[in-house]
C-alpha cells in the first residue's frame, strides 16, 4: 500500500519548507476535495502538509478601503462575514450557491482556488485522461460533453473549473498573495489559474512548495449592486451549467464601469475584459446588455452536447447586468 | 383504548436512527471480519485474455485474489420468482466474457478494507476489446415476455374494421424516459460468516425467507443451514430484493478462506452492478369521440435489458387499468444493451407507464378543450380489462375531485401562457395515479410478559418506511396496549417466515398477520382481553404467552381486481429564457384502502412525489458512446432532488378500507406516489409554457431551447 508521511505545519515558513523535502508533497486544509482524490488514487502525494491550524484565517479590511482573507478562512466564515456581505454581496452568494453548508465550513479559501475540476473522465481511471495522465488523450471530446467548456478550450482538454468563488472573485479584480522559499508575491487573479492549452494537467501558474496565505480584494465601489447567477441541474448542491457574476456602476443612465466574469464554460473562471469595455460609457440598456454578452461569448467553441451554453451564458449575462443595473439583489 | 390504526405514529426505530444505534450490514462487527474489494471491468464488451494478480497477491494483508480463474463454484439456483432468485441470471466470475462496463471481473481479501482497495489497483488486466452497444437507437427489439414470464402483448376490440367514430380526435406521441440509477442512502453491502457447514448472511433484503433459500441453493445446503440478518435497510426501492453478482461472490468467497467476509460496493460500482431502471420508448395513440369519449388507446413501448438476464420494464401493465376504451392494443418489445442488468425501481412498469399515458391524455384533453379532470373521469373504468374482473375498490373520482378542489383547480385558465407571478410564468398541471394492490403469505409470532411488554418477532424487514412502527400499531391496536409496550424485532430468518418487501404489499401482507396472531394469543388462553391475560400471567408466574399467526391472499383474487388510485396536482414556476424551473406547490390525493400509520402512509407518498420529481427534471445516466462506461456515476454527477428543489407537498387519503382485500382494508402505499408525478410535472410545464415535453428529464437546456 502506497502510504504518505502526515506532518503538521507549525508556521507559513515550516509549511513551505517541509514541501521541499520531497518531490510529492502536498498541503491540505478543508481536504474537501483532496481526500476525495486520495480516495479513488488520482493524487498519491509522499507527504501531507497539514495547513490547517497555521495562523491564516483572519478576515480583515485593508488601509486602502479592500478586504484581506486569510487563506485558511472559512466558505462559511468568508460568506457570512459582515463586510463582505455588505460590500461584496456577489462573493458571498457565489459561495452560499456552491456545494453544501457543512463542506462550505470544512472548505478554506486557499483550498476552492486549488479545487480540480469534477470532469466525470478525469475522476474515473477507466478512462484516458491528459488531465489525469499527460498524452493519454481527451474521451469527453468525441464523448459526452454536456458539463464541458465552451471558451478556451484545447485538443487536450475541455475541462471546466468548478469553483462558484472564483468566478466572484475574477470579477472583484482580487490579488492571490503567496508564499514560497523565495519570500513572498502576489499573483492577480486571471493569471493565478490556466487555460489548458496542452498542459491540462496543470490548474494554476503556482510552482511547487507555493503556499498561499491569502485573497486581497481592492475596493470596488459599485460591488454592492454586484449580482451572482447560477444556472444548473437542480436548485442546490450542483455545479454551474453556466454561472456569472457581474456588476454595473451607473452615471445617470449611462454605465461608467462594469465587470463581468461567467463559470462553467472554461479551465478557470472567464473574466471577460472585451465585454467590460464594451459596456463602458453606453446606455444601461437591454440592447447594450444584449450587445455585451454577444462580446463575451465571441470565440465561443461548443461541443456535440453543450451547444446550449452558448445562449444560457448570453441569457444569464443580460439577467445578470439587468438586475445589476436596478441595484442588484439576487438573481 | 383508543383506537390506534389511521393515527399518525412517529416512528418507533426513529430514535436508534439518529443516535446511531440502529446498525446496518456494513456496521455489523464481526470477530476475525476480512474485507473484499471488487475488481470491476474497464471495458464494455469482449475477454479478459489474461490477469495477472501476483503483484496483488504479494500486497501487504491480502488474503485472496479471485478472477474467473480460480473463483468458487456454486449452483445453479432455480431461479423463479416463487421458490429462489438471484438479480442476474450469470453468475460471477463464471467465464472470461465481459457484458457491461463495470461488470464484476475479481474480488481481491485482504485484513483492512484500504489494503483490499489498493492491491485491487495492482491486478493487471488484457483485454480483447470489441465494439460496446449502448445506443438504444441503434439496437435490434425483439417482442418482450413479462419477468414472469407471460406474454404482454394484448388486444381488444375491433382495430380492423375502424372504429366507427364519427370526427374523431386522435393524439399520438411518442415519449422517454432516462436510464434511472438505483441510489439508496445506504450502498448494497454484505457481510458472509460461514461456521462449520452454516452460513449467516448480514445483508440488506426485502425479502428474507426468500434469500434464505436463494443462498441455500446457491451452495447445496438446507435453508435451515442459512440465517440472514437484515434488521435495517438504508433504502431499497426493488434493487435488495435477491442476491447481485457481489453477494455471490462474497458468500462464495468466505466459505473458501474460512473468514467472514465484507464487501460493500461502491457507489460508482453500484451503477453497473445493483440494477437501475431502463431507458424507456414509448408511443401511445388515443382515439376519442368529439366530447371526449376514447374509443381506442394503442400503446407501445420499447426498454433495454442487459447481455446475461431479461428485465423488460412492464410499461403497459397500466394500460387495461386505467380507462375504459372498447379497443384497446398493448405490446411490448425489448433489446439488449452493453449495459448492467435492470430491474425493479419503484412503481416499475407503472412509473414510464404513467408518464407516457397521463401526458397523452392531457394532450388529448387540449385538444378536445376539455378539463383534463373531466376526460379522466368521462373515461373512468370499473373493471381490470385484461383480467375482467371487477375493482373490488374504486374511489378514483374522490381522488380528482377533492385534489381539484384542494389545489384550487376550478381558478385554471384554459390557456396556457396566462399565469404569472413575479415575471415568471406559472402552469397547473395534474395526473392520475395508480398502482396494483399485492398481498403475500405472512407468519409472525407475538409474546406477552407478564409487566405487560409485547414482543414481535417476524422475518419481514424495513426498507425505511415504517414497519416497525406499523408492526406495533397493529399488536396496540388489537391487543388494547399502547405503542410503547410493544417491542418489534423483524429481519432475521429464525423469526417466521413475514413476507417480501415489494410491490407495495409488506403492510397488506404483515398486518392480517399480527392481528390474527394478537387474537390467537387471547384465545390461547380463552383471555377476554390482554389485562386479564397478564393476570393470569403474573398470578401462575408463567414467563410468557405467546402465539403465532398468519395470513395469505383470499380467495377473493378470482373475482376482483386489486388496485390503489390517486391523483396528482401541481404548480410549477419557470423562467424560461434562464430554463429555470421550479416545482412550487403540489397536491396529491390517494386511495389506498384504510390508512395504517397517517405519517408513515403520507411520507410515504411525498417520497413517492420527490423520486418523481427528480425523474421529470433531473435523473439521468448517460453512457460514453465509445467505451461504453457511464460518465454519470456518483451523487455529484447524478442529480436527484435536493430539499430546495421540493416545495410543500400536501398529501390525503380516501381512506375507505378495501375489505375484499384484506380483513383491514388496507393496500400498499410504498409505489404509487411516484405515478403519475414526472406526467404531471410535465403537463404543468405546457401550461405555463404552451411547450410540451417529452423526453425526460425536463432539463434547463431543454427548457431554454
Amino acid at each position: 500500500m502506497k502510504n504518505f508521511a502526515y506532518v503538521r505545519a507549525t508556521s507559513t515558513e515550516d509549511a513551505v519548507q517541509q514541501s521541499q523535502t520531497t518531490q510529492n508533497a502536498q498541503f491540505i486544509a478543508g481536504g474537501t476535495n483532496l481526500v476525495d482524490r486520495l480516495k479513488v488514487f488520482l493524487d498519491r502525494p509522499d507527504r501531507l502538509i497539514d495547513v490547517s491550524r497555521l495562523d491564516l484565517k483572519q478576515i480583515e479590511a485593508t488601509k486602502e478601503g479592500g478586504i484581506r482573507i486569510g487563506a485558511l478562512a472559512t466558505n462559511t466564515a468568508v460568506a457570512d462575514h459582515p463586510q463582505i456581505r455588505r460590500d461584496y454581496p456577489l462573493l458571498s452568494r457565489a459561495i452560499l450557491s456552491g456545494a453544501s453548508q457543512q463542506i462550505r465550513n470544512m472548505a478554506t479559501v486557499g483550498g476552492n482556488l486549488l479545487q480540480r475540476t469534477r470532469c466525470p473522465y478525469y475522476y474515473d481511471p477507466v478512462f484516458a485522461c491528459n488531465k489525469r495522465q499527460p498524452g493519454s488523450g481527451c474521451p469527453a471530446i468525441p464523448g459526452i460533453n454536456r458539463m464541458h467548456a465552451i471558451l478556451g478550450a484545447s485538443d487536450s482538454c475541455i475541462a471546466v473549473h468548478p469553483s462558484d468563488m472564483c468566478v466572484a472573485l475574477a470579477a472583484l479584480d482580487a490579488v492571490v498573495e503567496v508564499e514560497s522559499t523565495k519570500g513572498r508575491r502576489q499573483i492577480p487573479f486571471n493569471d493565478f489559474h490556466r487555460l489548458p492549452g496542452d498542459a491540462p494537467e496543470r490548474d494554476t501558474n503556482l510552482e511547487p512548495g507555493d503556499l498561499i496565505t491569502a485573497v486581497i480584494l481592492p475596493p470596488v465601489s459599485f460591488a454592492k449592486t454586484g449580482i451572482y447567477l447560477k444556472l444548473r441541474d437542480r436548485a442546490s448542491y450542483s455545479f454551474a451549467l453556466i454561472s456569472v457574476a457581474a456588476a454595473i456602476d451607473l452615471s445617470g443612465e449611462s454605465i461608467r464601469d462594469a465587470r463581468l466574469a461567467l463559470g462553467g464554460v472554461a479551465h478557470k473562471p472567464w473574466r471577460s475584459i472585451e465585454a467590460e469595455t464594451f459596456l463602458k460609457g453606453k446606455p444601461a440598456t437591454v440592447e447594450t446588455f444584449q450587445q455585451a454578452a454577444e462580446i463575451a461569448l465571441q470565440g465561443a467553441k461548443p461541443l456535440d452536447h453543450n451547444g446550449f451554453k452558448v445562449n444560457m451564458a448570453k441569457r444569464a449575462i443580460k439577467r445578470a447586468l439587468t438586475i445589476s443595473a436596478q441595484g442588484g439583489g439576487v438573481a | 383504548m383508543n383506537k390506534v390504526i389511521g393515527t399518525a405514529v412517529s416512528r418507533t426505530d426513529g430514535l436508534a436512527k439518529v443516535t446511531g444505534k440502529a446498525t446496518y450490514t456494513g456496521e455489523q462487527q464481526i470477530p476475525g471480519l476480512v474485507y473484499g474489494y471488487l475488481v470491476t471491468s474497464a471495458i464494455a464488451k469482449g475477454r479478459i485474455r489474461s490477469i495477472s494478480t501476483e503483484a496483488a497477491q504479494k500486497a501487504p494483508g491480502v488474503i485472496a485474489v479471485i478472477t474467473h480463474k480460480n473463483a468458487p463454484k456454486v449452483f445453479k439456483p432455480t431461479n423463479n420468482f416463487i421458490t429462489s432468485k438471484i438479480y442476474e441470471a450469470r453468475l460471477p466470475l463464471s467465464d472470461e466474457q465481459v457484458h457491461y462496463g463495470g461488470q464484476i471481473i475479481g474480488l481481491v481479501v485482504a485484513d483492512t478494507f484500504e489494503r483490499a482497495r489498493d492491491a485491487a489497483q495492482l491486478l493487471q488486466v488484457e483485454y480483447d476489446i470489441e465494439t460496446p452497444l449502448v445506443n438504444s437507437a441503434k439496437a435490434t427489439y425483439k417482442a418482450a415476455n413479462s419477468m414472469f414470464g407471460e406474454e404482454m402483448a394484448f388486444r381488444k376490440g375491433e382495430f380492423s374494421s375502424g372504429t366507427g367514430v364519427t370526427e374523431p380526435a386522435t393524439i399520438e406521441a411518442t415519449y422517454t424516459t432516462s436510464t434511472e440509477l438505483h441510489v439508496p442512502m445506504e450502498p448494497h453491502a454484505i457481510i458472509a460468516h460461514w461456521q462449520e457447514d452454516a452460513l449467516t448472511i448480514y445483508e440488506p433484503s426485502q425479502w428474507v425467507a426468500g434469500i434464505q433459500r436463494t443462498y441455500a441453493e446457491l451452495f447445496g445446503i438446507p435453508s435451515e443451514k442459512v440465517r440472514i440478518v437484515t434488521p435495517y435497510i438504508g433504502g431499497a426501492f426493488g434493487s435488495k430484493v435477491y442476491p447481485w453478482p457481489h453477494s455471490i461472490l462474497c458468500a462464495a468467497v468466505a466459505r473458501q478462506i474460512q473468514r467472514p467476509l465484507k464487501v460493500v460496493v461502491s457507489r460508482r460500482q453500484m451503477t453497473a452492478n445493483t440494477g437501475h431502471r431502463s431507458e424507456t420508448e414509448q408511443t401511445v395513440k388515443l382515439t376519442a369521440t368529439k366530447d371526449g369519449k376514447l374509443d381506442a388507446i394503442v400503446h407501445t413501448a420499447k426498454s433495454v435489458t442487459s447481455p446475461v438476464d431479461m428485465f423488460p420494464e412492464p410499461c403497459t401493465n397500466i394500460t387495461p387499468v386505467m380507462y375504459a376504451a372498447p379497443n384497446m392494443q398493448v405490446n411490448q418489445t425489448v433489446a439488449t444493451l452493453n449495459v448492467g442488468t435492470p430491474t425493479f425501481m419503484r412503481a416499475p412498469g407503472e412509473t414510464p407507464g404513467m408518464w407516457a399515458m397521463e401526458s397523452a391524455m392531457d394532450e388529448l384533453a387540449w385538444k378536445l378543450n376539455l378539463d383534463p379532470v373531466e376526460l379522466r373521469l368521462k373515461n373512468e373504468t370499473t373493471t381490470h380489462l385484461r383480467k375482467n374482473l371487477p375493482f373490488s375498490s374504486k374511489h378514483f373520482a374522490d381522488c380528482l375531485k377533492e385534489g381539484a378542489k384542494r389545489f384550487g383547480w376550478q381558478n385554471r385558465p384554459r390557456q396556457p401562457r396566462t399565469l404569472t407571478r413575479d415575471g415568471k410564468l406559472i402552469g397547473w398541471g395534474m395526473a392520475a395515479a395508480t398502482y396494483p394492490a399485492l398481498r403475500g403469505n405472512a407468519t409472525v409470532k407475538v409474546r406477552l410478559l407478564p409487566d405487560g411488554r409485547v414482543n414481535v418477532l417476524t422475518s419481514a424487514n424495513d426498507m425505511g418506511t415504517g414497519t416497525y412502527t406499523l408492526i406495533a400499531i397493529m399488536t396496540a391496536e388489537t391487543l388494547g396496549v399502547s405503542v410503547d409496550k410493544v417491542s418489534v424485532e423483524i429481519g432475521d430468518s429464525l423469526f417466521p417466515d413475514g413476507g417480501l418487501a415489494g410491490g407495495s404489499q409488506m403492510t397488506a401482507s404483515l398486518a392480517p398477520a399480527v392481528q390474527q396472531a394478537c387474537q390467537n394469543l387471547l384465545k390461547s388462553g380463552k383471555f377476554t382481553n390482554t389485562k386479564e391475560a397478564i393476570k393470569e400471567l403474573q398470578s401462575s408466574g408463567r414467563a410468557a404467552v405467546e402465539a403465532t399467526g398468519s395470513s395469505a391472499p383470499s380467495e377473493e383474487g378470482k373475482n376482483w381486481a386489486f388496485q390503489s388510485w390517486g391523483a396528482h396536482f401541481c404548480e410549477v414556476s419557470i423562467d424560461e429564457e434562464i430554463g429555470r424551473l421550479r416545482v412550487t406547490r403540489w397536491v396529491s390525493v390517494m386511495d389506498i384502502g384504510q390508512v395504517m400509520n397517517a405519517k408513515a402512509a403520507a411520507s410515504q407518498i411525498r417520497g413517492g412525489v420527490i423520486m418523481g420529481i427528480g425523474e421529470a427534471l433531473m435523473e439521468e445516466c448517460v453512457f460514453d458512446p465509445n467505451t461504453g462506461q457511464p460518465v454519470v456515476y456518483d451523487l455529484a454527477t447524478y442529480h436527484y432532488p435536493s430539499h430546495a428543489d421540493i416545495p410543500r407537498i400536501d398529501v390525503t387519503f380516501v381512506g375507505k378500507p378495501d375489505l375484499t382485500f384484506n380483513p383491514l382494508g388496507a393496500r400498499g402505499g410504498g409505489e404509487i406516489g411516484i405515478t403519475g408525478v414526472a406526467a404531471a410535472v410535465a403537463n404543468a410545464v405546457y401550461h405555463a409554457t404552451g411547450k410540451r415535453f417529452r423526453n425526460l428529464p425536463i432539463a434547463p437546456d431543454k427548457l431554454m431551447a
